[in-house]
């Protein structure tokens, strides 16, 4: 449920987009024409920028840290620290030629063993990233210019593995035994990371001894402004002249104000996950009569008035391998003769989602309706996530509406289609077992060439589809907005630098 | 004197039961902090058992729940709230570069409030009935009424977006406070309005001031020395109460304004589960509170001769 101080922030929100209808904005203010720029992030370092948690994937977006190796428009691994790689002689080993002439923010050059050091102490904490997790990931420095990194099986995303946030490489005086890494003045990267304060705010200066195209902006005011509508109106007001994750309906008052505004797909789905331990979705003809009732271009063009493309898939137009094309509309005729088929002339189900994204609620209600149209009548509970957890991976629920990311780590989904759709999956929400799928997704363990996994990726997700295994509703907008700057490049794929390419106008 | 060494007597049983209870809710909620926080480090659904028992070591989450609460508390009596499960950094820092950020912010919206509200109902009671007292009158009301979340946005797009004349978010400079201080006064200046305007009112009636009259003493004279000194003294011994209320809630203005202050750490600690900012930063607002309460009845023996 809503708490009281979250209410108060909701009604805010939606007061601050009426008001902000009625009103212009202010003139751009200048802070930019002097080669310094302020910007509005959505997501604070939520651990002290520790490379162990999300806030490895911030600094890559800041521009600050780099990684052995970066991905391209198609998910292809591409040169980012390392220049090239190979497989050895032994499978589990790849050998990874280090880029020459990096040197890190404190002025100490790029080296195998700063290398060894960084990657070693990520494998090493407490709790290790997926990224790395149970790979038995080891690293020794090969000559002068190369390092070679084995795992425990032979691992054929290694190379794209290397592009995970959790894998940035810092100087070796980043690294004081017992204590974690400093990231002030101690990354690659075209910014220097030269002030933090906490969770507020960070200050970034061009790295002048950047190894490729230097930033054109001098200095970036980095804030971390969790109110989404605080964030459209610091663009409005000119306080700052970028801004990521803009309420998509505060966009044509953002526009007004003379800020351009891109609209990107995430790497994002919302699922309908129906449980399939259990009756009634254990049978294909109801979970075929769900998917026809629901009208999923409507949720996204009307309901959610276009923050989100509709889904025909698990993977929508983020990733390259993910379906473009829109669903088909809705068919409660067909709905009504599938149910009848599965042997019921109307159907009771409880639906269960989670207010922590604004749209769940809205679209579970939307959902609601569009079944009892196919005369399934629907219970809604919205409640917190954590609570229903447990239950739902314990199979005692019939719907529930989830928002997952698909790409958690690196520009790949053999993770989430292992852990969410194989009979042995730690997050097997709906519980659908096929042994056909997972011979597929096993596949992924042999197969190292990047496009022959995407085919797979696809492949499965069609399997997904054909089964019925939940409705893939929506795949939810990214939106940033520029006001006084250019050169914003979106990355749907969440891994690459941002803030670099931004410079100011005129 | 006896009355307040009494009360300063009670403070540490009560922060001792406050204490209890807060260390206690957080966890009535049922929420399973470790997986949250995890969550955080190895962006996994479900992070695996053996994981959720080291990190639960780590965190001091391990014992029962009774263990778990005495050795919190003899580490916060040694001075050690221990590490944020979130930000690894140590919590009575962050804690208190947050209280210092709220402080500020709750004092100067207090200075606004009292500086405006005295002399606004000090005058509306002078003439109950007449225009200023009509206008006073409801304006305060309105003040009472209007929550911070409709104020705050309403000045943001006129003063910053509209005017461009001070920012709209952030923190740092002098013109940074200006929006968030007026959205915070705005409510204890109203309060502080209406109870003046009543207080002067009853004053004003009593013997006192009819003798002072009767005297020939100037008007302004009579008002303030013996009229308004008596009606703001209820008003100034609430001053204490009025910053702990302003401290524990600010979390709205500090979120809209992204101010980095007690009431947005505590609202960012809560999401994310926590539990050593939740329990220093929620015992500090209530330590704050009780000696406020305290300082509060000390004032108000100090000016009010009668209670004394």
């Amino acid at each position: 449920m809503f708490s009281p101080a979250r209410l108060r922030l909701t009604a805010a929100a939606a007061l601050l987009l009426v008001l902000s209808a009625c009103s212009g904005g202010a003139s751009p203010t200048a802070s930019s024409a002097n080669g310094e720029i302020t910007v509005a992030m959505q997501f604070p370092p939520r651990s002290a920028y520790a490379f162990d948690a999300d806030d490895g994937a911030l600094l890559m977006t800041l521009g600050v840290a780099e990684t052995l190796t970066t991905v391209d428009a198609n998910a292809q691994p591409t040169a980012g620290l390392a220049t090239a790689w190979e497989k050895t002689s032994d499978p589990k080993t790849w050998r990874f030629t280090l880029r020459q002439g990096v040197t890190f923010h404190d002025g100490t050059p790029l080296t195998p063993d700063a290398v060894v050091t960084a990657l070693t102490y990520i494998t090493g904490v407490t709790a290790p990233p997926r990224s790395v997790r149970d790979t038995g990931l080891t690293v020794k420095a090969d000559g002068a210019d190369a390092v070679t990194i084995s795992t425990a099986q032979p691992d054929p995303t290694l190379p794209l593995r290397m592009s995970s946030g959790n894998l940035g490489i810092l100087a070796p005086s980043a690294y004081v035994a017992g204590k974690q890494p400093t990231v002030l003045r101690t990354a690659t990267g075209p910014y220097v990371l030269t002030s933090i304060s906490g969770a507020d705010s960070a200050v970034l200066e061009r790295n002048e001894t950047y190894w490729g195209t230097k930033p054109a902006t001098g200095k970036v005011t980095v804030r971390y402004v969790t109110d989404p509508q605080s964030r459209a109106l610091a663009l409005q007001s000119g306080d700052v002249q970028f801004a990521e994750g803009l309420p998509h309906a505060s966009v044509e008052q953002v526009k007004a104000a003379g800020a351009e505004v891109v609209s990107y797909p995430a790497a994002r789905t919302v699922e309908l996950l129906l449980n399939q331990s259990a009756k009634p979705f254990s049978d294909l003809k109801v979970r075929q009569a769900v998917t026809a009732a629901i009208d999923r271009n409507v949720l996204a063009t009307q309901v959610l008035g276009g923050a989100a493309a509709s889904a025909a898939d698990l993977f929508g137009p983020a990733v390259p391998w993910g379906v473009k094309t829109p669903p088909p509309a809705a068919d409660p005729a067909t709905a009504k003769r599938l149910l009848a088929e599965a042997g019921h002339s109307s159907l009771t189900v409880r639906l269960w989602t989670f207010p922590n994204r604004p749209e769940m609620p809205v679209l579970a209600t939307a959902v609601q309706s569009m079944l009892g149209e196919a005369g399934i009548k629907v219970e809604v509970t919205v409640g917190d996530y954590s609570a229903q957890e447990p239950k739902v991976l314990a199979g005692d629920f019939d719907m529930f509406l989830n928002s997952r990311s698909y790409l958690s780590d690196f520009a790949d989904a053999a993770s989430v289609l292992t852990s969410d759709y194989t009979c042995k999956g730690s997050y097997n929400i709906d519980h659908f077992c096929s042994a056909e799928f997972d011979r597929l997704v096993a596949g992924l363990s042999t197969t190292s060439d990047v496009g022959a996994r995407q085919k797979i990726f696809a492949d499965a997700a069609a399997m997904l589809t054909e089964q019925a295994v939940g409705v893939m509703i929506v795949h939810p907008n990214n939106t940033a907005g520029s006001r006084g700057v250019t050169g914003f490049v979106p990355d749907p794929l969440g891994v690459r630098p941002v803030l670099p390419h931004l410079e100011p106008a005129g | 004197m006896t009355v307040l060494v009494r009360r300063l007597l009670v403070l540490p049983p009560a922060l001792l039961a406050a204490s209890v209870l807060v260390f206690a809710l957080p966890r009535l909620t049922g929420a399973d902090t470790v997986r949250t926080v995890l969550r955080t480090r190895t962006a996994d659904a479900v992070p695996d058992p053996a994981m959720q028992s080291r990190v639960a070591a780590e965190f001091g989450l391990d014992g029962s729940a009774a263990e778990q609460y005495l050795r919190w508390l003899a580490a916060a009596v040694r001075g050690d709230l221990g590490l944020s499960f979130v930000t690894r950094t140590p919590v009575a820092a962050q804690v208190g570069e947050a209280l210092l950020v709220s402080m500020l912010l709750a004092v100067l919206a207090l200075l606004l409030a009292l500086l405006f509200g005295i002399p606004a109902g000090v005058y509306a009671g002078r003439r109950p009935g007449g225009l200023l007292d009509r206008v006073v009158t409801g304006a305060g009301i309105v003040g009472v009424s209007v929550p911070e979340f409709v104020i705050a946005p309403v000045l943001v797009l006129v003063f910053a977006v509209q005017a461009a004349a001070v920012p709209a978010i952030g923190w740092g400079t002098p013109a940074h406070l200006v929006l968030p201080v007026v959205t915070l006064a705005v409510y204890p200046a109203a309060l502080a309005t209406q109870l003046i305007r009543a207080e002067t009112v009853a004053v004003l009636r009593r013997p006192h001031v009819r003798t002072a009259r009767a005297k020939g003493l100037p008007p302004g004279w009579v008002l303030w020395r013996h009229g308004a000194r008596l009606a703001t003294t209820s008003v100034l011994s609430l001053s204490g109460m009025f910053v702990a209320a302003l401290i524990g809630g600010s979390v709205v203005v500090e979120v809209i304004f992204g101010i980095p202050g007690l009431g947005r750490l505590l609202y960012d600690a809560v999401l994310a589960q926590d539990l050593p900012v939740i329990q220093a930063g929620t015992l500090t607002v209530i330590a704050i509170a009780l000696i406020a309460g305290v300082l509060s009845e000390a004032a108000q023996l100090a000016l009010d001769p009668v209670a004394r």
